[in-house]
């Protein structure tokens, strides 16, 4: 769905497309999830990487895009750097070179290894944050540095809202969008088969603990855009939606 | 083939069947042989295997060890004793192990006191209380009898250093069966079994002791097995169940159960208690919560100024050194009273009880009897038990299961039928033994009871599962714990760490995540389940241990309540704390329901007019004539017949219906608050019957109305919950349940059973027990906490690559035979089908009286909506709605 007339939010999709920068953008992919795990003794099958490939996929077909933005986390230990997840970032790599796509890499808290595959692979790589004319893409663990930038993109906190009704609760990924200061932020869910999200309309989860940017936005006038299975609503401002 | 046996020998022959200094040492003991050892003592000599069912006090053990030990005897007389191990006993408990070590001890010295035999016998005990000391010090020279678990056995099986001395086994005794025959822990005891057979190359005599249990042939077939060409194995049984003479009775604790308050039945229940403690030398308390064991504890101490040397707990949840403790103290006579949960039903040595009380049903007519068959020691004694009924519906069912009781009709078990999860943890321990060709493994699995009819598909896929075949090959350095070489049909294990894994993983009883429930003054109340939590929103109302609380806030693994003074819960529990009811006894509520329902009525239309009015207005009833017949032959006391009498006079004056076994009452109503709506089944079958039952009704509605249902279930009945916006008409009702009376259920409830929240918990359950999801691994051990939110990641991808995967295969075959009954719930609507049982749909405002107990204190599961696509809009819907309704205001 069109967030405005440059930004267009994936149809139950986290993948974003930026018209005038002929870009897609995502982020939070955890690659190695499964690996890691098995490493820990839970011996999930495997699927995240082919379900972000699918997810990719499908954007890079239906817009076309010179480029694509990783918004970091794109592997999922920060501490360690796990043969699984270097087997399935190169995995991934090779996918996105098939689709000739420029691959720019934000790195996020998650990122420690990838500098030295720049070469191979031939990917740009920033650290926390990028600029690309007006629009500042940056993780989000840390308060960009930059303050140029009208439109911020992050990701990092995986939201979600959690809705109640007589019989059930119901946990949906979404964006979240808002604006502050004279500028705009765009929240992107994640993209990782297995986050499920945090509940941003849940008070009892203290937001400002997972990133500084809720001390200089009030995240209950954030919108929220809630992801379904092929499409994305628009479900108003999270102070509405507390329930 | 299995073959009861009657005729007990005489005691002479008995008696010469032991060896000369077990018999001195015997008779110098006891005057008497006990009913059971009238035909084990001569029975075991001849080497026959053999099933004895008794209650406590009936000299079960010696029974079975008599003539164990006269084999020794003999052997070490002649010099032929080799440091090997002759005997195994097995039972599920580590304190009945140290009984059984005492109690082998004591004949063993005193005869070696008189006797200078050079050869002694020795009795080691192997669990994992074991110090590793100990256990290299057994591995170096075995003791002749081996006491152990059957977690610890399955260990024993894959240790090298001690399977050498296990090739001289005659004789395996399995204790307590009852608590084994019925479970998983069961089933991975008796593939166990199989394997040791198959490791030392020849058969040895089984020994099989318990409390009474129904069908007692089940339980002989799970104890011997099948021999390798594939027949029965030959077992005698013999059932000693009823010479102990047995004396019980339900109390209600008020007269009018229905309307008094809690505080006063409370209050009641423990005056009861007091005066029985007081009026006996030692009272066993058995209650059916750990949180209630500690609950009545609590407050007979405070009400009654009991010390805490007269009074105790005992449930798992305690420490060993103050269970054992406990244990002690009763021997020694010490104490007035113990309270236990389950902990003590086993035949633990507790010396003389004389009296069993029991608070809330025990579900069943075979535990009833297993439990008050704790008391009156010896055999000759009187066992002596009452009930003390909590609620209503628990008031009729346990009137029922004592008559039932005092007829001897006893409820049946099931042995769990092919389960995967144990399979594949002994196919890990197998493959660490040696090199397997499949068809052989099969072979030796087929042996084992549960596995009898075991696919051979269903092996092969197992096997596949644990050689990583469900990932890359680059993976399954990782994910294999066996290797498989399809085309020559073996397989074997793989990797260093498979050995370890199997060590520290291995054993059937699930972790339970538990959140501590604490009041905002930091009291503690009792645990709820993570998936539970995860539900709660601030304000929601919950029960926890029969009370309701208000859910505040969460704090890590720490859940912060208020007492709540609302009257239903606005979440019903995700998991009851209950056992289930069985359907046989069901079965036999319902008919008293008719029968006494009749009587009612009778009563009703012969009631003086005037006086009946009188007697709504004041709500003062008196039992008439036709109830109080049947009253009168029940074992219950007055009040609780006053009120029985009550309670079906209610529901008659309410509802004008009261359901029974073949009519079942379906009940159109909403809840207090005007939020929910209710259609409310009174059907009677028991919970694993509900349990099915509702979750077929559920998928039907919710599949035709494009909704979430709302379950709630119990033993006598389940709720279909709605929002109030879902339009149903009775038409709709009918027309459903003639479509399900039709289709096959098992298919319906198979392909929707993931859509329910117990799907996600049984399947970390299996999971964990089929070595996919590891508690310990490598050394660290795994949260609970997180083995849950890795299951449910888990379960959302293994979905993914075939239901026919043995875990998911597993998790459906746990949950639709033992969870659930469903061949029962299918009974039922073929029944329903053919108008043998038929129904009536009524409207009422509030629940019927027959419905509270199910309202407040069921246990509840949701199914979703099936079209996910459609989700989205229809939340969306409702949030704009509400958005607006905001405004408004």
């Amino acid at each position: 769905m069109r967030l405005n007339d440059d930004v267009e939010l994936g149809d139950g999709s986290p993948i974003i497309y930026i018209r005038s920068l002929s870009l897609i953008a995502c982020a939070d992919l955890h690659l190695g999830y499964e690996g890691v795990l098995a490493k820990e003794g839970v011996f999930l099958p495997k699927y995240n990487l082919s379900f972000i490939e699918n997810e990719i996929k499908k954007a890079i077909e239906r817009y076309k895009p010179k480029q694509i933005l990783i918004d970091g986390d794109i592997k999922n230990e920060f501490s360690k750097v796990y043969v699984e997840e270097f087997n399935e970032f190169m995995d991934f790599m090779k996918f996105l070179n098939y689709y000739k796509v420029k691959v720019i890499l934000v790195k996020g808290n998650h990122d420690n290894f990838i500098d030295r595959l720049k070469e191979p692979f031939g990917f740009e790589m920033y650290k926390q944050e990028h600029l690309i004319k007006n629009y500042l893409f940056f993780h989000g663990e840390e308060l960009p540095k930059s303050k140029k930038g009208n439109f911020l993109i992050m990701g990092h906190i995986h939201p979600a809202i959690a809705i109640y009704n007589a019989i059930t609760k119901e946990k949906l990924r979404c964006f979240l969008y808002g604006r502050f200061n004279g500028k705009e932020i765009l929240i992107l869910p994640a993209l990782s088969y297995y986050a499920e999200g945090v509940e941003v309309n849940n008070l009892a989860n203290n937001l400002n603990e997972i990133s500084p940017i809720f001390n200089i936005i009030d995240f209950r006038e954030l919108e929220a855009y809630c992801l379904g299975e092929d499409e994305t609503l628009y479900f108003g401002k999270i102070k509405d939606l507390v329930f | 083939m299995i073959l009861y046996s009657n005729k007990p020998f005489t005691k002479e022959d008995s008696l010469n069947a032991l060896n000369p200094k077990i018999r001195e040492w015997f008779e110098s003991k006891y005057k008497e042989l006990s009913p059971p050892q009238l035909f084990s003592f001569k029975l075991i000599k001849e080497e026959k295997n053999i099933l004895i069912t008794a209650p406590t006090g009936s000299g079960k053990t010696f029974s079975a060890f008599m003539a164990i030990l006269s084999y020794l005897f003999d052997l070490a007389e002649n010099n032929k004793l080799e440091d090997k191990v002759y005997c195994i006993y097995i039972s599920p408990l580590r304190a009945l192990n140290n009984d059984v070590y005492r109690n082998l001890s004591e004949p063993l010295n005193e005869i070696y006191s008189k006797y200078n035999i050079e050869n002694k016998i020795r009795v080691g005990i192997r669990t994992g209380d074991t110090p590793a000391s100990e256990r290299q010090k057994q591995n170096a020279k075995p003791p002749h009898i081996l006491v152990t678990t059957p977690e610890s056995l399955a260990i024993i099986l894959n240790t090298p250093r001690f399977i050498e001395h296990l090739k001289n086994v005659r004789y395996v005794v399995v204790d307590e069966i009852h608590e084994l025959a019925n479970n998983k822990r069961g089933v991975h005891l008796s593939l166990s079994l199989e394997r040791l057979n198959d490791l030392i190359g020849h058969d040895f005599i089984r020994i099989g002791l318990g409390a009474t249990l129904n069908p007692l042939e089940e339980a002989a077939r799970f104890l011997v097995g099948y021999d390798e060409k594939g027949s029965e194995r030959d077992c005698i049984i013999v059932d000693a169940t009823w010479d102990k003479k047995m004396e019980f009775i339900t109390i209600s604790p008020v007269k009018d159960i229905v309307n008094e308050t809690d505080e006063k039945i409370e209050e009641s229940i423990y005056k009861i208690l007091d005066s029985i403690i007081k009026s006996n030398r030692t009272t066993l308390i058995f209650t059916n919560t750990r949180s209630g064991t500690e609950r009545v504890v609590y407050n007979l101490k405070r009400k009654y100024n009991y010390k805490d040397e007269e009074l105790a707990a005992h449930h798992g949840s305690l420490s060993r050194e103050v269970r054992l403790g406990v244990e002690e103290q009763l021997k020694l006579g010490k104490l007035k009273c113990v309270v236990s949960s389950t902990s003590l039903e086993l035949g633990i040595d507790i010396g003389s009880i004389d009296n069993v009380v029991q608070i809330g049903s025990p579900k069943s007519i075979t535990r009833a009897i297993q439990r008050i068959g704790r008391s009156g020691h010896s055999f000759n004694a009187i066992a002596k038990g009452e009930i003390i009924v909590i609620n209503r519906d628990d008031l009729v069912e346990c009137t029922v299961m004592l008559d039932r009781a005092k007829k001897r009709f006893l409820d049946s078990f099931n042995v769990p039928k092919n389960p995967l999860d144990v399979l594949a943890q002994h196919i890990v321990g197998m493959a660490l033994n040696k090199k397997w060709k499949i068809d052989e493994a099969l072979n030796v699995i087929r042996r084992a009871y549960p596995y009898h009819n075991l696919d051979k598909k269903d092996f092969i896929s197992v096997i596949a599962y644990l050689s990583g075949m469900y990932v890359g090959l680059e993976s399954r350095r990782v994910y294999g714990k066996i290797w498989y070489d399809e085309a020559k049909g073996e397989f074997g294990r793989r990797g260093k760490y498979t050995r370890v894994i199997y060590y520290l993983n291995l054993g059937t009883i699930p972790d339970e995540v538990s959140i501590d429930v604490y009041t905002l003054d930091k009291k503690w109340i009792g645990d709820i389940e993570e998936e539970f939590l995860e539900r709660l929103k601030p304000g929601d109302v919950f029960v926890l241990g029969g009370k309701l609380y208000r859910f505040e806030r969460a704090v890590g693994m720490k859940c912060f309540v208020t007492k709540a003074e609302a009257q239903t819960p606005t979440i019903p529990p995700w998991f009851s704390e209950q056992l289930p009811l069985t359907y046989e006894l069901a079965l036999e509520i319902g008919k008293f329901r008719e029968e006494f329902a009749n009587a009612v009525k009778k009563d009703l239309e012969e009631a003086n007019k005037k006086a009946l009015i009188s007697m709504i207005r004041f709500n003062k009833f008196s039992i008439g004539k036709n109830a109080k017949e049947i009253l009168d032959k029940m074992p219950i006391n007055e009040d609780a017949k006053l009120a029985i009498f009550n309670y079906f006079i209610e529901q008659l004056l309410y509802a004008k219906e009261i359901p029974n076994d073949h009519y079942i009452l379906i009940e159109r109503t909403r809840d207090l608050e005007n939020k929910r709506n209710y259609i409310i089944f009174h059907s009677l079958y028991g919970r694993r019957v509900n349990d099915a039952l509702s979750r077929i009704f559920a998928i039907a509605f919710g599949d035709i109305f494009q909704t979430d249902v709302g379950i709630i279930i119990n033993d006598n009945g389940f709720v279909l919950v709605f929002d109030p916006v879902v339009d149903i008409e009775d038409e709709d009702i009918k027309e459903i349940i003639d479509n399900i009376t039709k289709v096959d259920v098992s298919r319906l409830i198979k392909e929707n059973i993931k859509r329910t929240e117990m799907m996600k918990r049984r399947f970390r359950y299996c999971a964990a027990r089929g070595f996919m999801i590891l508690k310990n691994y490598k050394g660290a051990k795994i949260s609970v906490n997180k083995q849950q939110i890795n299951a449910q990641a888990l379960l959302k991808t293994t979905e993914l690559i075939s239901e026919d995967f043995p875990i998911i295969k597993e998790t459906y075959r746990e949950i639709l035979e033992d969870v659930m009954d469903l061949s029962n719930a299918k009974k039922i609507l073929h029944n329903i089908r053919d108008k043998i049982i038929s129904y009536k749909i009524i409207h009422t405002d509030l629940p019927s009286p027959f419905a509270h107990v199910l309202i407040t204190f069921g246990e509840a599961d949701i199914v979703m909506m099936k079209d996910r696509r459609k989700r989205l809009r229809e939340l969306h819907e409702m949030v704009m709605k509400k958005i607006k309704e905001k405004i408004k205001d």
